[in-house]
């Protein structure tokens, strides 16, 4: 039970997009993707969440080829948050929020959604803007609701669907320091919970202290797996992102400057 | 008990088709207002015509056989295709701005309304010389431009591969693209044809409600209603488009089939709407803004409350065009286009912005 | 002389028609069930009212219903094809008269649906037709004697001479054209089987453009290929030049016969091709100049 990534390749124009990648997103896990800028990590997420069909390999999400599952019960098993989009039409923010409740003319009343967007929304320290217009607020508010948003799409009482995982992309880019912490805090929580989640993060040093588990890509192909102690080398990384980075085996810190 | 429990039934049926879920408080009392507001106008339009009818005799009911047949044969039924033909360019003016995330979006837009005008203007000036004596009545006109509508839509499908493939962006080049094959056609028809022809033509093109019998009404009152229904229940995921298409995809929307239920609904109501009003403009893209600076964004209201806009906003402004100078009367097209074209110049240079 | 003659024969024969053989066009002929509130849909037959002076009868005419000066003051009812039939009815006729082209054709429906009586004079682009026309709308209005009266007051003479000067200018092989107006610079031409072409026939000139039908655009050198012997334009076209000696100097005409003698006329466009009364003088003063 988990999503797995079997052997995956990308190739788009002739380019290798990505090469041969194996993960496995696992239940209870909170999984980090680190990598530099157009080694492959946004593609990676579009191929788990069915955007893109991979050249080569497949994905399976608890035993069940991804391209069997059909898009309304992949979106009861996952959410995505990806990097921003922009919306036309001024909606407030608790519409944002609630176009996460897909969980459409089953058994949820009408209260119970209520009371969710309430939890999702101070579990993201957006409580404060429900009544306000999406399009007024600030980048790293906009990116609180759209995470807001996502948790709520997993956060349904459908039992039937089993495991739940969340895909990131880059959840943490323009928030404040506070913030950041907080969101990948609140992650682990989930994980602990049971939500197998996979981060997209540059933040190594948290992506050292939170995650179960850490991959690295590097162009396109797959240069580290594993546990970040396992991983947190500082020659590899010194490598991956081309300047001198120093690892405490201890801590697992990482200082670059 | 058994009737509470059918009663629920009907309700959920009702809350499914118009999504209540997601209608606010507020927005209630104006889709409310906007309901009575309708109401108001049908009985204005009803009441008020070249032709005058005391209200008091109408609601004594000591009518003229002369004023009854006025009113039921001939003002009634223009009532009800104005108020019909404003609800469906209102509302598939909605839907398309929503699908298309493009404030500028018409029914136009995608060569609906040009498809329907060419079957029309085909079958005006083609039929004298090919259409058997037999086969010509008053449905051919309407049939033709369906047909026309019908053939841009399946023009579209083809192209689109059934709306799939490509992005709407693709879609909305492709209407562009039809929109001038449609002219242009056009064109060669106005060409070919003989004076007469030529001025019935122009005249169709402007738009008007006049003449229109029962006969000719009936069948297409059902047909759009059955398409405003089938266009409603999208509302939500028109709603979870706005986040993007890969997003929406992400939230478990079948794209293929939103977009087929969004294409198929306008383009039914707009060719048959064209067919027996020609062409209209503006309605279908100044109602929706209306009803957003009303009310707010959210498509389960916004459906709604532009079809019962447009409905009034259309009988109101037929009501203009046959009281301005009577006892002749204006193509409703000159006084939609009127308030309509300084509005869609606001708009351009207003989303210029963003 | 033997012409003069034959035409009041011809005058005579007419309204003796009227007489003995109501039925001889059709029913649309008949007189009038009740012609005390007269709508009318069609500029000729408002002349025809005005010559047969029984205008104090309409109470509401279509715009085409321009001449004379009077009409100014009678409700108009629109455009003779785009009536509004509400409109019509709020003027309550007890009877309506219109031209072939009124319309549109479900207004014409629901009318007749309603019962109100409706007739719709029949036309043939020509001196008879015209004559036809009088005859039929005095039938209506039930003042035949009356008609024919006027009928050869005034026009016998006129007759005559039209015929003999249509004689005149056939044998002289004289080409025109008709100009209603320009769309850019492109004249909006008479082809055959329109006004402008029935007009050419009245006075025995050929169309030079009677090789398309229709009213259609023409390029200047289509216009140099047929050369015109004479051209026609409305008074309405005129208006955009300052004078006939401007539009004659306009590169698309400047090069035809009609324009290097001084032969362009400008006319009236509903005297011309509307086929009333009116249009009968005209073609009289048009064919003067031709046959001259």
């Amino acid at each position: 039970m988990s999503i797995e990534i079997n052997s995956v390749s990308l190739r788009i124009n002739d380019m290798d997009i990505l090469k041969d990648i194996s993960l496995k997103v696992k239940p209870g896990e909170l999984m980090a993707v680190l990598g530099p800028n157009g080694s492959g990590k946004s593609s990676l997420i579009r191929i788990i969440s069915g955007d893109i069909l991979p050249t080569k390999g497949d994905v399976v999400i608890d035993d069940k080829p991804l391209v069997e599952i059909d898009v309304q019960e992949q979106a009861l098993k996952r959410s995505v948050m990806s990097q921003s989009q922009q919306i036309l039409y001024d909606y407030t923010v608790r519409e944002i929020i609630e176009m996460g409740w897909i969980y459409e003319g089953m058994r949820e009343s009408e209260i119970n959604v209520k009371n969710k967007i309430s939890e999702v929304a101070e579990e993201c320290y957006v409580t404060h803007l429900l009544d306000r217009s999406f399009n007024t607020l600030s980048g790293g508010e906009q990116r609180r609701v759209h995470f807001a948003r996502t948790l709520l799409q997993i956060n349904h009482d459908y039992e039937k669907v089993g495991h739940r995982y969340i895909l990131l992309d880059e959840p943490t880019a323009n928030l404040d320091l506070s913030f950041e912490l907080k969101l990948v805090k609140l992650l682990k929580n989930k994980a602990k919970q049971g939500f197998g989640i996979l981060l997209i993060i540059h933040d190594l040093n948290l992506a050292s202290k939170f995650s179960d588990k850490i991959a690295i890509l590097y162009n396109g192909a797959l240069s580290s797996y594993g546990i970040p102690k396992d991983v947190f080398k500082s020659k590899l990384l010194s490598n991956i992102f081309g300047i001198p980075m120093d690892v405490n085996p201890e801590t697992l810190r990482v200082s670059y400057y | 008990m058994y009737l509470k429990y059918s009663l629920n039934n009907k309700l959920r049926f009702l809350k499914k088709i118009f999504q209540t879920r997601y209608i606010k408080p507020k927005q209630t009392l104006i889709i409310l207002g906007l309901l009575s507001l309708l109401v108001i106008s049908f009985v204005l339009g009803i009441t008020f015509g070249s032709y005058n009818i005391p209200l008091s005799n109408i609601l004594k009911s000591t009518i003229e056989p002369i004023h009854k047949t006025v009113l039921i044969q001939i003002r009634a039924p223009r009532v009800v295709l104005a108020g019909f033909v404003g609800a469906s360019l209102a509302l598939s003016g909605a839907s398309l701005q929503g699908l298309f995330r493009n404030p500028l979006a018409d029914p136009g837009l995608i060569g609906v309304s040009a498809g329907a005008a060419l079957g029309a203007t085909s079958i005006i000036v083609l039929s004298n010389h090919f259409v058997p004596e037999t086969l010509s009545g008053p449905f051919l006109l309407p049939l033709a431009a369906i047909g026309g509508a019908s053939g841009v839509i399946i023009l579209l499908f083809l192209l689109t591969k059934g709306f799939k493939t490509r992005g709407t962006t693709y879609m909305l080049l492709i209407g562009i693209a039809i929109n001038s094959l449609a002219g242009v056609c056009i064109g060669i028809l106005t060409y070919i044809s003989s004076d007469a022809e030529l001025r019935s033509l122009t005249f169709w093109t402007m738009g008007s409600f006049g003449g229109v019998t029962w006969p000719l009404l009936l069948p297409a009152i059902i047909i759009i209603s059955f398409f405003l229904f089938w266009a409603m229940p999208s509302s939500r995921n028109l709603d979870l488009l706005q986040l993007g298409e890969i997003e929406a995809q992400r939230l478990g929307i079948n794209l293929k089939k939103l977009r087929f239920n969004i294409v198929i609904s306008s383009a039914a109501i707009v060719g048959i709407s064209v067919s027996l009003s020609g062409m209209i403009g503006f309605i279908g893209l100044v109602v929706p803004h209306l009803a957003r600076l009303l009310g707010g964004v959210n498509h389960s209201y916004l459906l709604i409350s532009s079809a019962i806009a447009g409905s009034s906003l259309m009988i109101i402004a037929d009501l203009f065009a046959r009281v301005l100078v009577q006892p002749a009367e204006l193509p409703v097209g000159l006084i939609t286009s009127a308030i309509g074209a300084p509005f869609f110049l606001y708009l351009i240079i207003n989303t210029k912005k963003a | 002389m033997k012409n003069n003659l034959l035409i009041k024969y011809f005058i005579l024969s007419l309204s003796s028609n009227f007489i003995f053989c109501q039925n001889n066009n059709n029913d649309l002929c008949l007189i009038a069930t009740d012609d005390s509130r007269v709508v009318i849909a069609g500029g000729s037959i408002t002349e025809i009212f005005y010559l047969l002076e029984i205008q104090n009868k309409i109470i509401a005419v279509d715009i085409t219903s321009n001449f004379p000066e009077e009409t100014k003051n009678i409700p108009s009812i629109g455009y003779v094809r785009m009536l509004s039939t509400e409109g019509i009815l709020s003027m309550n006729p007890s009877i309506i008269l219109g031209e072939n082209d009124m319309g549109p054709e479900n207004v014409i429906e629901q009318i007749n649906n309603i019962g109100v009586e409706l007739r719709i004079v029949p036309e043939i682009k020509s001196v008879q037709g015209i004559l036809e026309k009088i005859r039929c709308v005095a039938s209506i209005m039930d003042v035949e004697l009356k008609a024919t009266k006027i009928i050869e007051m005034k026009y016998t003479d006129l007759l005559v001479q039209l015929e003999n000067n249509r004689k005149k200018v056939s044998e002289k092989n004289i080409s025109a054209m008709v100009i209603y107006s320009m769309q850019g610079t492109s004249p909006i031409v008479s082809g055959s089987g329109e006004s402008g072409d029935a007009f050419l026939k009245m006075l025995g000139a050929q169309n030079a453009f009677s090789s398309f039908k229709g009213w259609k655009p023409v390029s200047a050198e289509s216009i140099i290929a047929n050369d015109p012997d004479f051209i026609i334009v409305t008074n309405r076209l005129l208006k955009r030049f300052s004078s006939l000696n401007e539009l004659k100097s306009h590169p698309v005409l400047a090069q035809t016969t009609a324009a290097k003698k001084n032969q362009i006329l400008a006319k009236d466009g509903m005297a011309m091709m509307g086929f009333g009364p009116r249009t009968i003088e005209c073609a009289l003063d048009v064919s003067k100049v031709f046959s001259k």
